[in-house]
């Protein structure tokens, strides 16, 4: 897992165009997803996710116009055995722009896809990341 | 005729040497040794609930099994807690059925590590011990006690008096339904202390990870075996997972869901319901924990038509000396319930992904070995000593 945290800092040295959209989260550690449109910079807390225990997300959403843009749910599933969480996340702005996704528990070791569904004004996308449990 | 004897003793110490060279361990992956070292170690540390005010206080816990054993909490005054969970049966009573004014259609489950469980009961109705302990006192057809019964006799029993005094700062008041929840949260204190003994699969999975081979080896190959079947190609530990070989949530493994003609058990998604309308719950205003992060799961579950006919995951130590099995006790044997996981028919269980649940269809060798690990999470247990008294 420790080789996902550094790729937060990898990309944004290797990609001055996100130099506008905050996306060191603090700690140093993160992952950072991306598409046309979007930017989303996020990490866990705690920052080691365990199976069976709960956990959040902080999250920051950008585009890469520039444009504001509005995180609107976050949701996981094992895509091999194609079953959800047990839980909902429930999402909170902070007045730092930031998120929080609360709730969250990956109750089963194995592959874990996040996704993210983000709007800005008319356009709305899901955004998606894999991470490994063991 | 020397000369043959000391051929002889040459001979026989060379076959001894040879059988001790060759190191009864398997060839341990890296990754194998890293899934093994997930399930431990063991002991955990001490359980502390922060929503229940004297979970792991002396005090607290020797009131608890007071209780526990104090068959003037239930309505025909002849039922403890221990009728059905007895020390001597691992904390269960070995019926298929759980007995209590009537006949249930659970088995009455193991109370083994269960202070670090974060649902209770087969259906997670609880999401507290104390809140789940609340259950059998109140449920007419478990113990039928009432929540006056519970107040009355805390109140007028002196000994129970000054125990509950010395566990919570204060005498017994008038307020039965606080008189309740104190009792639930003194069981819990209590039954928070049923952790399992070391077991032959600790040494070795403590051994293995220390590099000392030679004791690793002293784990018998049939349990290695199996283990290695267990977080291999059984995938067992997909949801046996962790310490205490559960990862503590819901699971359909095609047991039946008709309880009589006509009538099912909906598991999971009936718990569910329940745990809605419980004032017990984390939720409610009994939780000791003012900041209400242990509430965390129970405000975020959520109620999913998969959750129809899952029940909890059971922990697995002390699995071999348990029984019958699953549930409803539909399963007798621990043999018969590895026969279950190799035969288990595809078309009762529903995935629209890669299946949990498969017919392993396992050959007798490897159906013997995953049974001799599972008896590897056995551990003798000392006879317990009788309670002090509350107050001498």
């Amino acid at each position: 897992m420790r080789r996902f945290f550094v790729a937060l800092m990898m990309l944004m040295g290797a990609t001055p165009a996100l130099a506008d959209c905050p996306l060191d989260l603090g700690r140093g550690t993160g992952w950072v997803v991306f598409s046309d449109h979007y930017m989303i910079a996020f990490r866990p807390d705690p920052v080691r996710v365990e199976v069976g225990e709960p956990f959040a997300l902080v999250l920051n959403v950008c585009t890469k116009g520039g444009d504001p843009a509005e995180l609107i749910a976050v949701e996981a599933q094992m895509p091999e055995h194609k079953h959800s969480m047990n839980y909902k996340a429930a999402i909170v702005a902070s007045p730092n722009g930031r998120y929080r996704a609360e709730g969250l528990v990956f109750h089963m070791p194995g592959r874990w896809e996040i996704s993210f569904d983000v709007r800005a004004g008319e356009e709305s996308e899901r955004l998606s990341h894999d991470i490994i449990l063991k | 005729m020397i000369r043959l004897l000391l051929a002889l003793v040459l001979a026989a110490t060379a076959a001894t040497a040879t059988g001790a060279s060759a190191q009864p361990l398997l060839d341990w992956t890296e990754e194998e040794v890293r899934s093994i070292g997930r399930h431990g170690p063991w002991p955990p540390p001490p359980v502390r609930d922060p929503s229940n005010r004297v979970s792991g206080t002396p005090s607290g816990i020797l009131l608890g099994e007071h209780l526990f054993n104090e068959p003037r909490l239930s309505g025909n005054g002849k039922m403890s807690c221990a009728t059905c969970h007895q020390a001597g049966r691992d904390w269960s009573d070995g019926l298929a059925r759980a007995q209590g004014v009537v006949e249930l259609d659970r088995r009455t489950p193991s109370l083994w590590n269960v202070g670090y469980s974060h649902w209770f009961g087969w259906d997670g109705a609880g999401d507290s011990l104390w809140a789940q302990s609340i259950r059998p006192l109140l449920d007419a057809r478990e113990m039928n006690g009432g929540t006056e019964r519970v107040g009355t006799l805390l109140r007028n029993d002196r000994a129970l008096a000054c125990g509950y005094e010395k566990a919570f700062g204060r005498k017994p008041g008038n307020d039965d339904e606080l008189l309740l929840v104190d009792t639930a949260k003194a069981l819990a204190a209590f039954q928070a202390t049923f952790v399992s003994p070391r077991t032959p699969f600790d040494d070795f999975r403590d051994a293995l990870l220390a590099g000392d081979r030679g004791a690793a080896a002293r784990y018998p190959m049939s349990a290695q075996r199996g283990l290695r079947l267990f977080i291999g190609n059984a995938s067992c530990n997909a949801c046996h997972f962790g310490p205490r070989f559960t990862n503590g949530e819901f699971g359909d493994i095609g047991i039946p869901f008709f309880v009589r003609p006509g009538e099912v058990d909906s598991g999971r998604l009936g718990g569910l319901t329940r745990l809605a309308e419980s004032p017990f719950s984390l939720l409610g205003k009994f939780n000791d924990d003012a900041t209400g992060e242990n509430a965390r799961r129970t405000r975020h579950v959520r109620r999913l038509h998969t959750n129809f006919g899952e029940f909890r995951v059971p922990g697995l130590r002390q699995v071999g000396r348990g029984g019958p099995y699953m549930h409803n006790g539909s399963v007798a044997t621990l043999e018969d319930v590895v026969k279950h996981y190799s035969e288990v028919n595809p078309d009762r269980l529903h995935s629209d992904g890669v299946p949990l649940v498969r017919p392993l269809a396992l050959s007798p060798d490897q159906s013997a070995d995953l049974v001799a690990f599972l008896r590897s999470l056995d551990a003798d247990v000392p006879p317990r000593p009788a309670a002090p008294p509350l107050c001498p």
